[in-house]
């Protein structure tokens, strides 16, 4: 539980931190450090140089572009479960930050690092893909801009270049229907067992016009349950229909097993928290 | 006889006095281990095994050596001590030699100029294994084909047996029998503040000073200088602020032995403190023990007798100086009939070594195994009778006029308030509104259970994890000032007794609580004791406290007697004073009185040496009190993701007169957590190969604040027969609280027909639960249930 040596810089601006990574062979970011600092403490990454980039101003503020509302790399997710316009806009994503961990991991923990890491268990991934964000980086060759449904590859696998800053997040805001977060929090660690993030939008008497739902915390990384969407498409919810369309939720994943889930036990709360968060956004009043 | 504790009221003793303790631990002034730092302390990491059973090949620590800050690296090689087992002839090398036989084993030691220096020399060490096939179950490890942990012992390291007279016909006469198995996992302590220890050689005095988070300092200084073969004198403990202990802190370990002689080689202080995962690897574990168990009884619902079949996995070593699996089986054994009049019992108890962590003491030790099989019992005999468990328990209860009570087993029970712990328990609950509403609850889909676990505590028994001392010793001292400095051997991790002594001592000199200063914890201060542990120090080391106290007080009294004149059956002492009874202004004030006895001595009479100072060895004329009480536990059971919260929690205790009861209620806050913790959440896993998954506090799982509700206490009091009415009560709120959980559990999930037989109870064991039942419909889970006639 103790770090091997490395150095510490700290950048104040991102020009700063890209020269920096580049100088270093095994250099690092390090934002709110709480998903590095648990590896290096168990030697499981073991980086030659940390780049502190927490006091770099212009990652650090949430704005509303148009329809899209753009979030710094360096937002907390306590930041994020916060903000007036982000808890108006994007209710979901609020949601989700303000389940992450316990308080002292929202106060450190950032967007950028969540996303970077790419942990299966994390929670903002499925709110990225559910609402279909666009991931907005910075190399030495220039900005680089990733959507969503291309940006995670497997667990802590990502496709930002080694060589890349994450800069900022920019979220479309949806123009109709309601959202939520439902998750099964791990009993110690609080990350999801299993995260679900369900949009919906029905027509007046009932019919749903349109779904996402994506997951958490169940496959290798956060994935949209495409055959949960389609079962639900142009139908209308009942209990019976909404049970079976549950069931979906792991058709298209290899589910995880870790020391406190099962790989079936996962996949049925996976089941039953798709058919909670499914209900709970229908029963929300819509836009 | 039961009075409610708010009769009995000296000024201190009984009242909720604040802790002397708390304002330095809440402000972060309180010294531990790790914020001791002498110069040019050099710090340890072991290297520990990674294989569970294997042939050491070779281990490579060169390179080690070489890395910047490493002063010195030891292997077996270098270090020829083992923690020897006479009574079981198996001794375990300090380091690990030519086998290792669990995961965290101590391997290699390196000492540097600090913990990062020697963490990355550590990485650098090559060890090389040949493994053999490990023995993780207790059931394979009674096997006789099964390879045996130690070559040269069989697997099973412990046997015993017991049954009553006229067992077998009063078993098979009986109307109806059931079966079932109970399984404890395994489990450990998991102290805030982990273990550790630093050895400092004094230069002044040329002994070593040996600095060490422990429960007993003259236990820890008689092992360490029987291990090292050096004298008493020539080492001196020193006992720190201390984050909680809960047993495996009782426990004597082979890193300290390390620590002590590398400090004597090098003459440089030494310091070793475990880190998280070596806190779960290689602290001693506890549970992990499996009863097969037959009961008997009649249509009432009446239970004839009880037989036990325990099994307990001692894992890879006897620890030392109490070997846990011992210890839990056979006063569970002893113990099993608990608080009921169950006329006949029979026990077999199997110990076995394993390929895993040795067992030592966790707080409860036997308890929370023997309430489980005892509670589930009483509650299956209902279950099969379609009885309320309330009513079956009232039919088997001790009532008050069956004490002086000698159980099945041989043992004594002193008077306790058995039969209205329940009645209290279940009012405070409101167990009749309970059920009425549970009914509503289950057909709405809402399953919430009702637990109820009456418990039985012996306390302040002669043996116990710290040690075999039957008494405990207090020295008082009265200053030239008035004040009082008092030391005891007792050995608190966070149980208060700097305060609870305090009160005991002020009360019998007449001064001000806050005038008393206890010393604990250096054996160079202290008179000699047993350290805490088994729920000794309230009842034995309060014992000495007031002996001590009042042989102080008797010289106080003669002296202000002779000063003032008067006879002493007139002398009155209290606040801060001595006067003549009905004569206010005819005083001598304590301080009067003290400075007369140290700086006046010519005014005292004539026989009275000077000083005000005793030292005073009490034995409780019983070696055995028993504590009792009843918690009761709600749950609610999503029977959609098997998740488990309790909601609430009532809890009536008696542990005799209370010195504190805040201190009291602190002590049963902290049980029922950690009970709740031992029910629904904590487990160490160890895979097929004998690796240990949950090495960390992202697998193994602790109760936090959501898990524990407001938990409502009452106290009831049945004065023991020890100096004070005093009761010990330790460890009775974690005995009593998981069998209180896994029964409302169990209660909750009636409906399905379960009935919880392992803890802990994990959400995908409630489903497959769940499942089972609505696959087979069959009446319980239990398939071992069963009925004659
Ligand atoms: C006890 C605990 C509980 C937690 N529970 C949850 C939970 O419930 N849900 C959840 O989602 N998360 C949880 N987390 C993780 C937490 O949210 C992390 O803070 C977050 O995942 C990573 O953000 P960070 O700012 O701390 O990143 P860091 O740890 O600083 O970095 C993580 C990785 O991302 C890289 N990185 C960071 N920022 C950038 C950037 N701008 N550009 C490129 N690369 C970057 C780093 O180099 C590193 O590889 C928990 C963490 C802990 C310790």
């Amino acid at each position: 539980m103790i770090p091997s040596a490395f150095d510490y810089r700290r950048a104040s601006s991102v020009e700063e931190a890209l020269s920096l990574l580049q100088s270093t062979e095994d250099a690092k970011f390090v934002a709110g450090g709480h998903s590095l600092l648990p590896l290096m403490k168990m030697r499981f990454a073991s980086p030659g140089m940390l780049i502190d980039i927490r006091s770099i101003q212009e990652l650090q503020s949430i704005r509303r572009d148009g329809n899209r509302v753009v979030i710094g790399a360096l937002c907390t997710h306590r930041h994020i479960a916060n903000d007036e316009t982000i808890v108006q806009a994007l209710p979901a994503l609020a949601e989700a930050a303000g389940r992450v961990g316990d308080l002292q991991v929202r106060n450190r923990g950032t967007i950028g690092g969540n996303l970077a890491h790419a942990d299966p268990a994390s929670d903002l991934p499925a709110l990225a893909l559910l609402y279909g964000a666009t991931i907005h980086a910075e190399g030495p060759d220039g900005p680089e801009d990733y959507p969503v449904e291309e940006f995670f590859l497997g667990p802590m696998t990502t496709a930002l270049r080694p060589t890349q800053l994450l800069r900022s997040v920019s979220f479309p805001v949806p123009d109709r229907g309601s959202e939520v977060y439902e998750k099964f929090a791990h009993p110690a660690s609080g990350y999801a067992v299993v995260g679900v993030a369900a949009w919906v939008a029905t027509d007046a008497g009932g019919i749903i016009q349109d779904i996402r739902v994506a997951l958490n915390g169940v496959g290798y990384c956060a994935y949209r349950a495409t055959s949960v969407e389609q079962a639900l498409f142009g139908r209308e919810a009942t209990e019976e229909l909404l049970e079976k369309a549950s069931h979906l939720a792991t058709e298209e994943v290899e589910v995880l097993e870790d020391v406190f889930a099962s790989e079936n036990y996962r996949r049925h709360v996976a089941a039953v928290f798709t058919r909670r968060a499914i209900r709970r956004a229908l029963d929300k009043a819509t836009r | 006889m039961t009075v409610r504790f708010e009769q009995s009221k000296p000024q201190f003793t009984g009242a909720r006095v604040e802790r002397a303790e708390d304002a330095r631990l809440l402000t972060g002034r309180a010294r531990y281990l790790d914020d001791l730092d002498f110069p040019g302390t050099l710090e340890v990491a072991f290297v520990r095994s990674t294989h569970a059973a294997a042939k050491l090949v070779s281990v490579h620590a060169e390179a080690a050596s070489r890395m910047p800050g490493v002063r010195m690296v030891w292997t077996a090689a270098d270090i020829h001590v083992t923690l020897d087992s006479p009574e079981f002839g198996v001794n375990q090398p300090v380091l690990a030699k030519d086998e290792v036989r669990y995961v965290g084993e101590p391997v290699v030691a390196i000492f540097a100029d600090s913990r990062y220096a020697a963490e990355d020399a550590a990485d650098t060490v090559e060890v090389t294994y040949a493994d053999l096939p490990p023995v993780l179950h207790i059931r394979e490890a009674l096997q006789a084909e099964t390879r045996r942990v130690h070559a040269e012992r069989p697997n099973v390291m412990y046997h015993q047996e017991y049954q009553t007279d006229g067992f077998e016909e009063a078993f098979g006469n009986a109307l109806h029998h059931l079966s079932a198995t109970f399984t404890l996992h395994r489990q450990t302590a998991v102290p805030m503040e982990t273990r550790g220890c630093m050895a400092a050689p004094d230069g002044a005095t040329n002994r070593l000073h040996v600095y060490v988070s422990h429960q007993s300092p003259h236990g820890f200084r008689a092992d360490l200088c029987k291990f090292l073969g050096v004298p008493e004198h020539a080492v001196r403990v020193i006992v720190p602020e201390v984050g909680g202990a809960f047993g495996i802190k009782a426990m004597f370990y082979p890193e300290y032995v390390v620590v002590a002689l590398a400090a004597l080689r090098l003459r440089r202080p030494v310091k070793w403190i475990a880190d998280r995962s070596e806190c779960l690897l290689a602290d001693c574990h506890a549970r992990d023990g499996i009863h097969d168990v037959d009961v008997a009884f009649d249509g009432d619902g009446r239970i004839l007798a009880l037989r036990d079949h325990l099994m307990g996995d001692s894992g890879a070593y006897p620890a030392v100086p109490f070997c846990g699996s011992i210890g839990e089986t056979s006063l569970a054994a002893r113990m099993l009939t608990g608080p009921y009049k169950i006329p006949h019992l029979s026990f077999t108890i199997d110990c076995t070594y394993s390929n895993k962590a040795p067992l030592g003491a966790y707080r409860g030790v036997w308890g929370p195994p023997a309430s489980f099989v005892q509670e589930g019992v009483v509650d299956r005999v209902a279950r099969a009778l379609h009885k309320d468990p309330v009513a079956v328990r009232r039919i088997n209860l001790l009532q008050p006029e069956d004490f002086p009570y000698r159980t099945a087993s041989g043992f004594v029970y002193d008077p306790g308030s058995y039969a209205e712990s329940l009645e209290t328990a279940l009012e405070l609950v409101d167990y009749d509104g309970f059920r009425k509403r549970q009914r509503e609850d289950r057909s709405r889909g809402v399953y919430r259970g009702i637990g109820i676990s009456v418990f039985v505590e012996p306390t302040a028994m002669a043996a116990s994890e710290a040690g075999d001392i039957p008494y405990e010793a207090a020295t008082v001292r009265m200053e030239p000032t008035g004040t009082v400095t008092a030391a005891l051997g007792l050995g608190p991790s966070g149980q208060g007794h700097e305060t609870t002594m305090a009160q005991l001592i002020a009360d019998e000199l007449g001064v001000d609580v806050r005038d008393v200063v206890v010393l604990h914890g250096d054996t160079d201060s202290a008179p000699y004791g047993g350290g805490t542990g088994g729920s000794r120090s309230g009842t034995i080391g309060g014992g000495a406290a007031l002996t001590a106290g009042r042989k102080l007080r008797d010289k106080l009294l003669a002296l202000a007697a002779h000063l003032l004149e008067a006879d002493v059956a007139d002398i009155e002492l209290k606040d801060g004073a001595a006067h003549v009874a009905g004569v206010p202004a005819q005083r001598l004030t304590v301080q009067q009185l003290a400075t007369a006895a140290y700086t006046d001595v010519n005014r005292l009479p004539e026989g009275m040496k000077p000083g005000l100072e005793v030292m005073a060895r009490y034995q409780p004329t019983r070696p055995i009190t028993f504590s009792n009480g009843t918690h009761i536990a709600v749950v609610d059971v999503d029977v959609a993701t098997g998740q488990i919260q309790t909601v609430d929690y009532v809890v009536a205790n008696d542990c005799g007169v209370l010195i504190n009861p805040t201190i009291v209620e602190g002590q049963i806050h902290g049980g029922v957590a950690q009970g709740i913790g031992e029910a629904l959440l904590e487990e160490l896993k160890y895979d097929t190969e004998g690796q240990l998954t949950t090495v960390s506090l992202s697998d193994y799982l602790l109760p936090t604040t959501h898990d524990i509700p407001n938990i409502r206490i009452r106290h009831l009091v049945t004065p023991s027969e020890s100096k004070g009415g005093f009761k010990g009560m330790g460890e009775g709120s974690l005995i009593a609280a998981p069998a209180a959980v896994v029964a409302a559990v169990s209660d909750a999930l009636e409906p399905f027909g379960v009935m919880v037989s392992s803890m802990p109870v994990t959400p995908d064991q409630v489903l497959e639960w769940i499942d089972a039942d609505q696959e087979k419909k069959v009446d319980s889970v239990d398939s071992k249930v069963y009925f004659e006639n």
